[in-house]
């Protein structure tokens, strides 16, 4: 095991490097996307429940399945992969985007109001401050989620760590199959771990010491 | 004040600093607000001038539209039709944001910010005006120290770092920020207990003396309005003025049944709540200021036969009421205890209230900036009652 | 003093209509028994999944499809990948009440309680862990077929359950289970007629979380030979067949979306009334 890792070393690096890239990417964008919606469904009440049903109905939906859908527009390759970790991960940040911007007391938007402060200003300044810790706990929740179809993604030759799952899936039985795999799927659990703590860390950065929990 | 309001009777009771006039007028011209879907207008045609540099208070029962009308004056609710002018100039033909700027903000806890500091609440209508940094540095440590908050102390906390009480002080510096000429207020004072609101009530009259700004206030309290309030105004059902005067008025000669219903009946110890602390006689006990030699601050309240003095700092402002036998060492220190004071524009009620919790028989009087002025006591107060009784009999 | 005058003590802001359209703040989080969005999810789903199925068949039957298609998608292959799916869910999913909820009970009781952290911290680390990397490594493990599948799968599963049977007996009010020991109820009494039937909803959440990651992670089983919805998509792939892989990916889709909307009716019906 320890001479397989050393001997691949470079590309283990590679394909780690990959797999944390697209999760980053991918969730990054999603937490764009997914504020935004949240706005847009804080607006206008009648559209949260839609939110909340088709972000259950979303996340019901196999990984598998959605790279099956998505095959015939995207093609084989990264893309596929990158598309299908952004949609899921979506999900969760939206719900607790919505759920975050809701809490946020009427009182201070009015507040916000009564000193002049425009919407956008509202918004940037008091809502989604307001509404960080509860995205960000989404922003988590996607993250996880987000390294283990960017695995499944790897069938369809999206990049990063899945690649070794496969590789030893297809040698079974002959040398290396366990390697491959053990290296795939425990360095998976390692680029998670390692995220997660990073996001602990993004929010002690970046949480308000106003408003964080004690 | 302008001439065109000598039709209201003058109510200033005799302010101490007569400081110059920094609010502007408001006028509001048959403003009428209906909202979708109800047959009757919550603001029906409501006419009323409020004069620059004094405080008006709205109180009337729920849904009397008081809140509504205080609303339509920075257009966080905006009029169905009518003017509403402040300073001449009509609400209407500005830039709602633009407005809402130059008017301060007010309401119940102070609704700060919780991410922000102290200092970062107080500076968001200054930035959104675009003031330099270093004046903004300024301005927070001024408003601070006008709110009675050490700025060193409190500049970097959190709201949730504060009491009650101190949340609504950030409240009112954060309203007074941009040094607007009108200040509107709602409930600002509900949510603190009563010995801390009578204490903000206070330090906003205080804070008035020097900066005489237009004030409008909402109040379900109708001490409160007597206490803060140059006039009142009543408001009955669809924001009908039932009277808009001066408490004198108001309380003595209530303009009808539903105003009279509203303020309760007239008694001599309701008349306590119409004369302030500064018109009665104020006693002068011994003082000693922190730093002093013991022994001869105990020489000099033996002298003039007190068992007890007041200790006060270097900037005059009262800290302790000790009685002599609690003076220990060398030099008088600062004393820890949390002393409940009345301002000279408090009322006789809130001085009672007080001095029924001093074991001194008397409560301490401040002025401007906390600062010692003397001690009112029980004979005080029943020589006053006496007057008036004396005076009903005539 | 006091008896000045009594002023209308509420606030007038609340009782006032406010303009603007946002006033109108939705139930948020609102525990009771059917709100707005449960609702929705028990009638949307169903609605769709009829009516996406009814255009599944309507296509099947009329779309002009050549041999390979033809004998992939053909009707006796369809149902029996399908039962297989179900068969994978439903064996996983047993199993992982079987194992979950009395394990979650053990972590509750006396001393095992100072282990509950730990295993769900392991629990919450094996999570992180990709289904396909635990699916592989077990065929490498116990050869390929069913059984391996529902291991993984079970494995995949128990977390939540787990998690949602510690919370919910360490949520039960404790005045209510100190009230059952005085009315001379033992042990067992008390777990049985107050602790489990008031951490039931919070159990069954946990059981709909983890038929739906299980019938999700179903669809990999076909790598080990297992069989499933998910062979159709894998064989659409293979042999680069877009309407092969469609295919299977919107029956998938739909099965997934009916053992949710099951989950979502059994969480309904087990809730114990008056809760």
């Amino acid at each position: 095991m320890w001479d397989f890792i050393v001997e691949r070393r470079d590309d283990i690096i590679f394909n780690t490097y990959q797999h944390a890239s697209l999760v980053a990417q991918a969730v990054l964008l999603a937490t764009v996307i997914a504020v935004l919606l949240a706005v847009v469904v804080v607006r206008v009440p009648a559209l949260a429940g839609v939110a909340n049903v088709v972000s259950a109905i979303g996340l019901t939906l196999p990984a598998f399945a959605l790279i099956g859908l998505l095959l015939p527009l995207t093609s084989i390759g990264v893309v596929t992969g990158f598309v299908a970790v952004t949609f899921y991960a979506i999900l969760p940040i939206l719900r607790n985007a919505v759920v975050g911007l809701q809490q946020v007391d009427e009182t201070l938007l009015e507040s916000a109001r009564g000193m002049g402060m425009g919407q956008l200003a509202s918004l940037w300044r008091v809502r989604i401050p307001l509404a960080w810790p509860v995205i960000l706990a989404g922003i988590r929740t996607s993250t996880q989620m987000s390294m283990g179809i960017a695995a499944i993604a790897a069938y369809v030759k999206g990049p990063g760590l899945g690649d070794y799952i496969f590789a030893g899936l297809v040698r079974i039985g002959g040398a290396n199959a366990v390697n491959y795999a053990v290296v795939g799927t425990v360095g998976i659990i390692l680029v998670a771990l390692v995220a997660d703590a990073l996001l602990l860390l993004l929010g002690r950065a970046s949480i308000s010491k106003g408003i964080r929990a004690a | 004040m302008s001439t065109d309001l000598s039709k209201t009777p003058d109510t200033t009771t005799g302010t101490t600093t007569e400081a110059s006039i920094s609010g502007a007028e408001i006028v509001l011209d048959e403003v009428v607000k209906q909202y979708p879907g109800q047959k009757v207008p919550a603001v029906q045609s409501l006419s009323l001038t409020i004069p620059a540099g004094e405080i008006v208070m709205f109180i009337g029962p729920s849904g009397c539209g008081k809140t509504t009308s205080l609303k339509m004056i920075n257009r966080l609710i905006e009029p169905t039709s009518g003017t509403i002018r402040i300073g001449g100039d009509d609400v209407a033909k500005q830039s709602d944001n633009e407005l809402r700027r130059q008017i301060g903000y007010v309401i119940q806890g102070g609704s700060l910010f919780p991410h922000m500091t102290v200092a970062k609440n107080i500076a968001i209508v200054p930035k959104m005006l675009g003031w330099k940094r270093q004046r903004i540095d300024e301005r927070i440590d001024e408003l601070l120290d006008l709110v009675s908050l050490d700025p060193g102390k409190y500049r970097d906390r959190y709201p949730r770092e504060l009491s009650g009480g101190q949340q609504q002080r950030v409240g009112v510096a954060r309203g007074l920020a941009a040094d607007p000429p009108v200040i509107l207020m709602d409930e600002p004072f509900g949510a603190v207990d009563p010995i801390t609101r009578q204490r903000l009530q206070d330090e906003l009259l205080s804070i008035q003396r020097e900066l005489r700004k237009t004030i409008v206030c909402v109040t379900h309290d109708i001490d409160e309005a007597v206490k803060l309030g140059d006039r009142i105004l009543i408001l009955q059902e669809g924001a009908k003025i039932a009277q808009y005067d001066s408490p004198e008025v108001v309380l003595g000669a209530p303009a009808n049944e539903f105003v009279e219903d509203f303020v309760g009946s007239g008694s001599s110890l309701k008349q306590l709540s119409l004369t302030r602390v500064r018109d009665v006689d104020l006693i002068h006990p011994t003082t000693a200021t922190v730093g002093e030699s013991v022994a001869e601050v105990k020489r000099r309240a033996e002298a003039n036969g007190d068992t007890s003095v007041i200790i006060l700092d270097q900037r005059g402002r009262p800290r302790g009421w000790p009685w002599l036998r609690q003076l220990k060492g060398d030099t008088v220190v600062e004393p820890t205890e949390d002393l409940v004071d009345v301002d000279l524009a408090s009322t006789l009620n809130d001085a009672l209230d007080t001095m029924l919790s001093s074991s001194h028989g008397g409560a301490i009087v401040t002025g401007d900036r906390d600062q010692y002025v003397g001690v009112v006591n029980f004979d005080a107060v029943t020589d006053h009652i006496r007057a008036i009784e004396e005076k009903a009999r005539d | 003093m006091t008896d000045l005058a009594d002023p209308p003590q509420e606030t007038v802001a609340r009782h006032e209509p406010l303009d603007g359209p946002g006033e109108a703040v939705p139930e948020r989080g609102a525990r009771s028994r059917l709100d707005r969005s449960t609702l929705l999810m028990l009638v949307v789903p169903p609605i769709l999944v009829a009516i996406v199925f009814a255009g599944y068949v309507w296509w099947r039957q009329t779309a002009d499809l050549d041999g390979v298609e033809q004998s992939q998608l053909a009707w006796d292959s369809t149902w029996s990948a399908l039962w297989r799916h179900v068969e994978l869910t439903l064996a996983a999913s047993a199993l992982v009440v079987v194992i979950a909820v009395p394990l979650g009970i053990l972590l509750t009781r006396g001393r095992a309680r100072l282990l509950s952290p730990l295993v769900v911290g392991i629990a919450n680390i094996g999570q992180a862990a990709p289904a396909v990397g635990l699916i592989v490594l077990l065929a490498m493990w116990r050869g390929y077929g069913f059984w391996t599948a529902v291991i993984a799968l079970v494995l995949y599963g128990v977390l939540p359950v787990l998690r949602n049977t510690i919370t919910g007996l360490q949520g039960v009010d404790p005045t209510l289970v100190e009230a059952g020991r005085g009315l001379g109820m033992s042990n067992g009494a008390v777990l049985l007629k107050v602790e489990l039937p008031l951490a039931v909803p919070v159990i069954m959440s946990g059981v709909r979380t983890a038929l739906v990651l299980v019938v999700g992670t179903a669809t990999l089983a076909t790598f080990v030979g297992a069989g499933g919805l998910g062979a159709i998509i894998d064989t659409g792939i293979t042999l680069y067949r877009f309407r092969v892989m469609v295919a299977g990916a919107v029956l998938v889709a739909l099965l997934a979306l009916l053992i949710e909307w099951l989950g979502r009716l059994l969480e309904l019906l087990t809730r114990p009334k008056g809760l």
